[in-house]
Parts: structure tokens; sequence; C-alpha cells
């Protein structure tokens, strides 16, 4: 079949079905498709769409007036007539109309980007067929804050929960295997390397638990035997091209160097991309026995994730309940084995409970906040900007009702004639409603096409993949869509509907009404209230980019800046030393240091006491393993002792502490060194199941993992110490410090880098060249701030356009109403600037209480969100003043044009008439 | 009310009926009165003037036609009935004796 490259708006085709007389729908789309299709060759995508938005409307309209003309029924006749009313008042007062059609589309718009996002970020997970039954078994932070939920478990929580419940229908677990080096044989013989990063083990039952489709294979089966892989279509594009690949193979390097072959048994379609669970490859348990021998002491390898899907109609509560026995039954092997402790030494009196949590709710959950497989949502966006949707929404509806009662005002004489001449009080409440109604309408319908028109720089700046599609094919979209134009319509018009048309027409006619103090309370309540809002928002936005700003500019204790990080170095062995060798020959180099882990990724901890000591307290610490090589490079500043030497061979049995780690080992604060120095003092794993390790020097505090946090203990340990357990020796880094002088262009950092992938290459082929920045990763650990904070930066610009507009439309309609007393009053000598201050203090006053308002609500909101943050930015008063005077000043200039206009109208022209 | 004539417009579209002869749908007849009136018109015109011709007993139709082009959909092909042709050639003749009656002195500019 031909890919149509080029489609039509589903919208307006949509649109057009739903309106139109099947009879006539096939010929009209036909018709629309075919001039369409020419318009795309000869004037492009856009302008194509464009015509075919307009031409199908023209149509509509079309259809709509040739249908009346054959018909005499009054009902339509009367629509006909509200029609023609309301095309006059809006023509009428243009200036009005525009600004309130402008307002609420704006709100509109913003509004409808933000539901859209919500959705998004609230719909994961939602295409497993078995959905509704899945959930993951959770634990508690067994190693270190218990009372925090962990996403990970031993692998042998699955089988002891298989074999005491019997309501799990399926367990299946699921590991992350990290990045995999893979080589695939060509045709002509030679290999061709990749890297592959979402490289997952699973059981095999999972591809039955979760729903992922099928293109080629049998997925059922695909993991059962040994050295089994599935591979996304794109993964399989990727190493064979196009046509069948069941059967293929692919090798992988173990971490002892062996070539593994793994046969392709079933490939699948691309995992969603809103999924939790993000893989290319998924292997089968069953090629790596070792890892599942003696499974029944495993329950400290929290690197697996336990899904389990329930029976149909089991009572979940019931279940979670019946699980808590489970961990001391089985756990207590493992604690024994592994850390020589009875089960209630090991968790010290906390519970070693179980959660089952659903799969929906799985990836914008902040407990626990994180996972091995994929993406996880931030809970606090969606909220933050739920939040600021419904007050743009509301803002924005505001607007309109105060524009619309205001605007009615002026039709009281309207309506005294229309009543003298014989209508009924029904019909007119039935023109103002239908009126605003078809207002809030054609702003709607605005608001779509300008989400549509604006969405792909929106995604761009949310990083999201947003489409419009999501509003017309999901029914609660319409639902609220429909429910809003209709709710804010009938709202709005309802106040001239049932206040105006009451009136009497002799008194409307002699214009006895005073019809412009109506209402005046209440409406100037609502700007009182939106400016407050509006106000709020940006003092808050003032105070996170601030905070942004501060978080990225922070002393964090050692320069991260030009300095790159080569991963993959242990997959070179003893010939990293080749590497070093040449690096070091690099003028552009200035440090070069090698490590176990790099800041922001030091993952390994455990549990520390001082030596020697009985009632020793113990405490959990962070630990990476390295060189004084790297310690130089980062430039940490010592506070006693020393770095470690390469001449003293005994260095390598000893250990740098942080300050923290200090405090935490009891052993007092950078003060009381002088007197009772840590440097020679020992610490120990707190099981005494290892050497003792040496204090060789202490260093200032700084920031290895995150700033949103406070520094964590840390223990520093040589790199060659062959006398303790081997953590921490997973991947190694060489880490370099550019000279910026010798780099100082991007182009100068390609061929750099393109020259380090060299030397790499020659070295060992089959190793990857992988790199990252330092200060790229400290970005990366608050980039959904980040994120926020550009989109917050948007969000509040535009309550504040909302809130002018507002402003000025009422302004205007102040203006209008006192016309004449303005022109009476410089008749009678008043200069202008005097009126201009009497006119616009009426509006300034509501500023000023607004202002009032918002300084306590945003110093709630920053101090609330600030409160996230170990390291934040001061609340100061200047920021304030700031903002309210940005707001301030553009509020006043909104009204000083509007009362410039009215003071300098002539007075001859205003008052002609009377 | 009964013999109304034509408009303007709807003799256009008549007229273009007839020169596409069994090939005349929307966006046939739309081409072809631009070709000749060189002006810009509405696809949205062409299909309610070639319906309301319809009802008026001038056109009549039926489907058929599909192509790829039009994502598989079928066309209404119009041709002229006989009432329409007697419309149209009154209106032709309405014209003509207008024009004979121009006096004859003028025939030359």
């Amino acid at each position: 079949m031909k890919l149509n490259k080029y489609k039509p708006p589903g919208l307006i085709t949509w649109l057009v079905a739903k309106c139109l007389n099947s009879d006539y729908l096939e010929e009209f789309l036909g018709d629309l498709q075919e001039i369409f299709e020419d318009r795309v060759e000869q004037k492009g995508k856009t302008l194509a769409r464009l015509i075919y938005c307009f031409d199908a409307f023209h149509l509509l309209i079309g259809f709509a007036s040739f249908s009346i003309f054959k018909t005499q029924n009054s009902n339509i006749i009367m629509i006909k007539t509200m029609f023609r009313m309301a095309y006059r008042s809006a023509i009428r007062q243009k200036q009005f109309t525009i600004l309130n059609v402008l307002g609420l589309t704006i709100g509109i718009t913003t509004s409808l980007f933000i539901g859209l996002y919500v959705y998004n970020e609230t719909t994961y997970d939602a295409f497993h067929e078995k959905g509704d039954r899945i959930y993951r078994v959770n634990q508690p932070m067994i190693w270190n804050s218990w009372d925090e939920q962990f996403s990970s478990t031993g692998p042998n929580v699955a089988l002891a929960l298989k074999a005491e419940i019997p309501e799990f229908e399926e367990l299946t677990r699921l590991l992350n295997l990290g990045s995999q080096t893979i080589r695939v044989k060509g045709e002509s013989g030679e290999h061709r390397f990749f890297k592959e990063t979402s490289f997952f083990g699973a059981e095999e039952n999972f591809l039955n638990v979760f729903t992922f489709n099928a293109i080629q294979g049998d997925i059922k089966s695909a993991l059962n035997d040994p050295l089994s892989i599935v591979i996304t279509k794109e993964t399989a594009e990727k190493y064979f091209g196009f046509g069948n690949v069941i059967g293929k193979s692919i090798e992988v390097k173990r971490y002892d160097g062996v070539w593994e072959d793994f046969i392709v048994k079933a490939v699948i379609e691309n995992v969603p991309k809103k999924s939790h669970i993000q893989f290319d490859i998924l292997s089968s348990f069953k090629s790596y026995p070792e890892m599942f021998e003696d499974n029944e002491w495993k329950w400290n390898w929290t690197s697996f994730s336990t899904y389990a899907l329930v029976k149909k109609g089991a009572d979940i509560a019931q279940l979670v309940e019946k699980m808590q026995a489970i961990p001391p039954k089985y756990a207590a092997a493992t604690t024994e084995r592994v850390f020589k402790q009875s089960f209630e030494d090991f968790t010290k009196g906390n519970l070693w409970t179980l959660y089952l949590q659903p799969l929906s709710d799985i990836y914008l959950s902040s407990a626990p906040d994180w996972h091995r497989f994929g993406p996880t949502g931030k809970p606090q966006p969606v909220r933050i900007f739920g939040a600021i949707g419904l007050i743009i929404l509301v803002l924005s509806s505001i607007n309109f009702m105060n524009l619309s009662t205001a605007r009615s005002t002026n039709r009281a004489k309207e309506i005294g004639v229309r009543k003298v001449l014989g209508s009924r009080r029904k019909a007119l409440v039935h023109q103002f409603i239908f009126e605003s109604i078809l207002f809030v309408a054609i702003s709607t319908v605005l608001a779509l096409v300008l989400v549509s028109l604006t969405i792909d720089p929106f995604n761009a700046l949310a990083q999201r993949g947003l489409t419009v599609r999501t509003i017309y094919s999901s029914f609660s979209f319409i639902a609220v869509l429909i429910g809003f134009v209709l709710g804010l319509g009938v709202l709005a018009g309802s106040y001239p509907a049932f206040y105006l048309s009451s009136f009497r027409p002799i008194q409307a006619l002699k214009g006895k009404v005073n019809t412009s103090f109506r209402g005046k309370g209440f409406r100037n309540g609502l700007v009182v209230f939106q400016f407050t809002m509006s106000i709020a928002l940006i003092i808050c936005t003032f105070f996170v980019q601030r905070q942004l700003q501060y978080a990225s500019s922070l002393d964090i204790g050692i320069d991260r800046d030009n300095v790159l990080q080569i991963h993959n170095i242990e997959q070179l062995d003893e010939k990293a030393d080749v590497l070093k060798s040449k690096l070091l020959t690099n003028p552009a180099i200035t440090h070069l240091g090698t490590s176990y882990a790099t800041p922001t990724n030091v993952w390994d901890g455990e549990r520390y006491k001082a030596s020697h000591l009985k009632d020793a307290v113990s405490a959990d610490m962070s630990n990476f393993r390295t060189k004084e090589d790297y310690l130089e490079l980062l430039g940490v500043e010592f506070v006693a002792g020393r770095n470690f030497d390469p001449e003293i061979q005994s260095d390598k049995y000893g250990a740098i502490l942080n300050e923290t780690a200090v405090k935490a080992l009891g052993w007092g604060t950078t003060d009381s060194f002088i007197k009772d120095s840590p440097i020679g003092k020992k610490v120990i794993c707190d099981f005494d199941n290892e050497l003792e390790l040496q204090v060789l020097g202490v260093v200032k505090d700084f920031n290895f993992n995150t700033i949103k946090e406070e520094i964590e203990p840390l223990v520093i340990m040589h790199s060659d110490n062959d006398s303790i357990w081997n953590y921490g020796l997973g991947r190694s880094y060489i880490s370099l410090r550019l000279n910026p002088i010798a780099i100082q262009t991007s182009e100068d950092l390609q061929v750099f880098l393109e020259s380090i992938e060299k030397e790499i290459y020659k070295i060992d082929p089959s190793t990857m060249f992988e790199y990252s920045f330092m200060d790229h990763e400290f970005e990366a650990t608050f980039r959904s701030e980040l994120q926020m904070g550009k989109i917050l930066n948007l969000f509040s610009i535009m309550a504040l356009i909302i809130a002018c507009l507002g402003l000025f439309g009422l302004a205007a309609f102040s203006a209008e109403q006192r016309m004449k007393e303005l022109g009476i009053r410089k008749v009678l000598g008043a200069r202008v600037i005097s009126l201009v201050v009497s006119f616009s203090s009426e509006f300034t006053r509501l500023i000023v209480i607004a202002i009032v308002l918002a300084i306590p609500v945003s110093y709630l909101l920053v101090n609330r969100w600030l409160s996230s943050f170990a390291y934040r930015t001061p609340i100061e008063a200047w920021v304030f003043t700031v903002a309210i005077l940005c707001a301030f000043i553009i509020a006043c200039t909104t009204i000083g044009y509007q009362s410039l206009a009215a003071a300098n109208k002539n007075p001859a022209e205003v008052l002609k008439d009377e | 009310m009964k013999n109304k004539g034509l408009g303007e417009f709807e003799e256009l579209i008549l007229l273009a009926v007839c020169i596409l002869e069994g090939e005349a749908y929307g966006i046939s007849v739309k081409k072809e009165v631009e070709k000749h009136s060189q002006r810009t018109i509405l696809l949205g015109a062409v299909h309610i003037t070639l319906y309301r011709l319809q009802d008026k007993g001038l056109l009549k139709s039926e489907m058929g036609g599909n192509t790829e082009k039009r994502g598989d959909r079928r066309k209404r092909l119009f041709t002229i009935t006989d009432a329409g042709m007697k419309q149209l050639r009154a209106s032709q003749d309405v014209r003509q004796k207008m024009w004979q009656l121009i006096p004859q002195l003028n025939s030359g500019l």
C-alpha cells in the first residue's frame, strides 16, 4: 500500500463527518482530499491544510444555509435571527469582542496544553491487556532508610511469594543487565559492534504477563530456552536490516571478554513511549544459570524488580497482609549468611514489609521515586502545572464574564425596544445565553486550531510527544470541552440574561436604570483575584529562576567544569594503562585520574563503624574506589591528613573520609581535630567481616550525587585494596581535566574527542567510546526542574497577558461609561493630567490590594517549593519588589493608555448629542 | 415564482456541466468555471449551486469514478436534464433578443 505522506487535518475531517448527512459525505470528502493533494504539490503542506479547513467550514456553512432555504421551520428562523443579533452586537463593539475572544482563546489554549501534558503523564502503561491485575512488589529501602519504598527486590522474593501465596497467577522478574557490547557478523564476514544500554534479562513468563505485540516469532515461548532473546523492531532493523530475523544470532561480550551467542526468537513492535519499562533487547534468565544458584539466600541482591499478576477477583488488601509473613520466614537465611546477623538484628526493629503497587501508579508515584527500567515521572510538576492550568482557565473565564456583564449593560436600551415590540422575556434570556455560548464556542475552536499549530514548539520545550489527536480521540477531553463551553457560556450569559431582561421597558428606555454601577463590586473583586494570582505566579517564577541559577552555579566543593569522563574503561583491563600513558602526552589535558565511580553516580554504600570500640555507632556511608590522581583532579580540599601516596605501600589499605563521615562516626568536627585528630584511627565495615581501614585523610565535604540533597558521609578507598569485598569495582572511568585554553571552540573539542576515540579503537576495537562531562551530569540531576522553569516562564507570562487583557477591557469600558463625566470636567477646566490620575486611581487601588494579597500567598508557595532542595536561594525582599514593580508597571501602562485616550477626547465631540 | 430564470453563477455552472459532458463533479466544475471566468471560486459555492440546480430539476446526478487520489471515494457526476437545457437556451434567447435591441449605431465599437 502506498503510504500517504500528507494527510489533511483529521480534526476537520472528523467534524465534517459528524455534521454532514452521510448521503453527501463521500463525494465531499473525496473532493476535499483531491483538491488538498493538488494544493500540497502547488503551495506546500501548511497552506494546503489551512485552505482545507477554510473550505470545509465554508461547505458546512453553505450546507446549513442551503437546507434553511427549503424550510419554513420557525426554530431555524429563530436561530438565524439569534445569529444575526449576536453578529450585530459583536460588530458594534469590535474592540470588546476582540478582547473578549482573544483573552479566552489564550486561556483555553494554555489550559489545553497543560491538560494534554497532565493527561500524558497520568496515562502511562495503559496498553497492557492484563494491566489492571499487574502489580509491582516493592519493599522498604533495606540499605539505609527503612521508611522509604524501594522498587527493587532480591531474586528469590518472587520464589517465596510463588511458594506461599496461591492468589498470584504469575510472578515475573526483570533485571537490567546494564550496557552491553554486542557484535553482529555482517554479510561479508566482518563484525559490526554496537552498544546496547537497554538490555534486560527477563523471566520466561514475562511476555505472558505484559503485552508486547510480536511481529515475527512466537512470543509466548520466546524466552523459554537459554541464550534466546527477543528484540524490538528498531533493534532488528539496526542489526539485520529488513526481512526475517528469527534464528539469527548476535554475540554479547561477557564480563570476562568471552563472546556468547544469543539466538533471536521473536521480534516485537517498538516499546510504546508511554511505558515505564523501556527495553531494546530481552534475554531469557535461563541464559545465566549461575545467577540463580543458591537462591535461598539472595534477598539482598536488590537489582531485580518483581511483578505480580494476581488472579481475577483477588482481594488486594488481604493479599498484602498475607505477604507480610514472608520476609521474616525467608529473608533470615540471607541476613545470617551474608551479614552474619539475625533477621531482627539486620532490620533493627524496622518492618520488612512488601507492598503491591498497581501498574498504573508506577510511572508517576513519588514512593518509590525511581526504578531501573525506564522513565519515571515527577508528580510535583504535574501537580503544579495542573494547578496553574486551572488558575489560568479561571482567570480567563473571569475575564470573559467580567467583560460580558460589563458590555451587556450597554444594551439596556436594546432590551427596552425589544420588549416594547413584544419580545417575551424567555426570548431575551435565550438570546443572551446563546450569544455567550457562541463566543465561548468560537474561542474554543480557535484555541484548538492554535494548539494544533503550536504543539511542535511546545513539545520541544516540554520534551514530550503530545499530539492534538489525544483531544478528539478521548471521550473525556471532548466531554470536558463541551461542558466548559456550556458551563462558562451559561454562567457568563446569566447575569445579562436574567437581570437585564427583567427591566421595565419604560425605565430602560428613559435610561433610568443606572446600569453602570451594577455589579461593580463583584467585578472589582474578580479583578483583584486575577491580579493576586498573576502577581503571585510572577513572584514564584522569579524565585524558581533564581533557585535554578543558584543551583547551577553553586559551589559544590569540586571544580566540575572542563572535566571529561571516559566510560567503559573496565573493558580494557590492563590495557587501560596503555591508554593512560597515551593520554598523558596530550597537552590539552592538565590532570588525569581513574576511579570506579564519578560524581552524581556514586551508588555504592555500606554501613561503617569506628573500629575497636565496644558501643560504636554505625552509619550508612557511600563509598567509591579511586587513586590519588583522581582526588587531585577533582581538586578536593584536605582539612586533615593527606592524599593516598603511591610511594607508601600500605596506603592501599587506607581510606579517606569526608567531614560528614567523620562526624557520623562520632569523631568530632573540623574544630576538634587539633585536640583529637581522626587521622590514624580505624574504620571498619559494620559486619566485622572485612579488614579495617586506616584513615589517611579527611576532605572537605563536596557534592558527589545531587545538590538536591545534603552531602552524605563518604568513604574513599584505594582501587588496589585487595583485602575488601569486591564491591565498587564494576565500572571504571578515566577522567580528564581539559585545559580550556587548548580547547576553546566546539570544533577543537570535536577533534579532541575523535582523537581519543581513535586511541581506544587502536587498543581494543570492541570497546565503545562513551563519555560525559561532569557539569552536564550535575545539571542532569535537576533537569526536570530546569524544564519546569522554562514552562513556568511561559505560563506566567500567559497569566499576566490574560489579566492585562481583562484590565484593559474593564478600563476601556469604564472610560466609555465616564466619557461624558470626563468631558464636562474638562469643559469646567480640569487638566488632562488630573483626569488621568483620578481615572487611573480607581484601578490602581485594585492592583495595590492584589499586591498586598499576593505577597503572603507567593511566600508560602515559594517556601514550600524551595524546601525540597537542600541548598536553596534565600527568599529576599528585593525579588518581591522587582516582581511586583514589573506587574505594577505593566498594569499601570494598560490603564494609563485607556485613561489618556479618554482624557484627551475633545469634549465637544463627547457632549454634542446631549 | 415558477419560471424564475437563472442567476449568473448558476448559468456558468450549468454551462460548465455541459462542457464537461459526464465528467462534471465538484472539482472539475470549479476548475472549468475558473478557467473561463478568470476568477477564483470556493469549492463550497460550487457544491451548493450544483445541489440547488439539481433541486430545481435542471441537473441530475449519479455516483461513480473513484480514484486513489480521492482516498478511494466516489464522485457525484452531474449531467444536464432536458429542463436544464431548455432553461439555458431560454436565457440565451433572452440575451440574444436584448442584444439585438441595442441601437446599431454603437455596434462598431
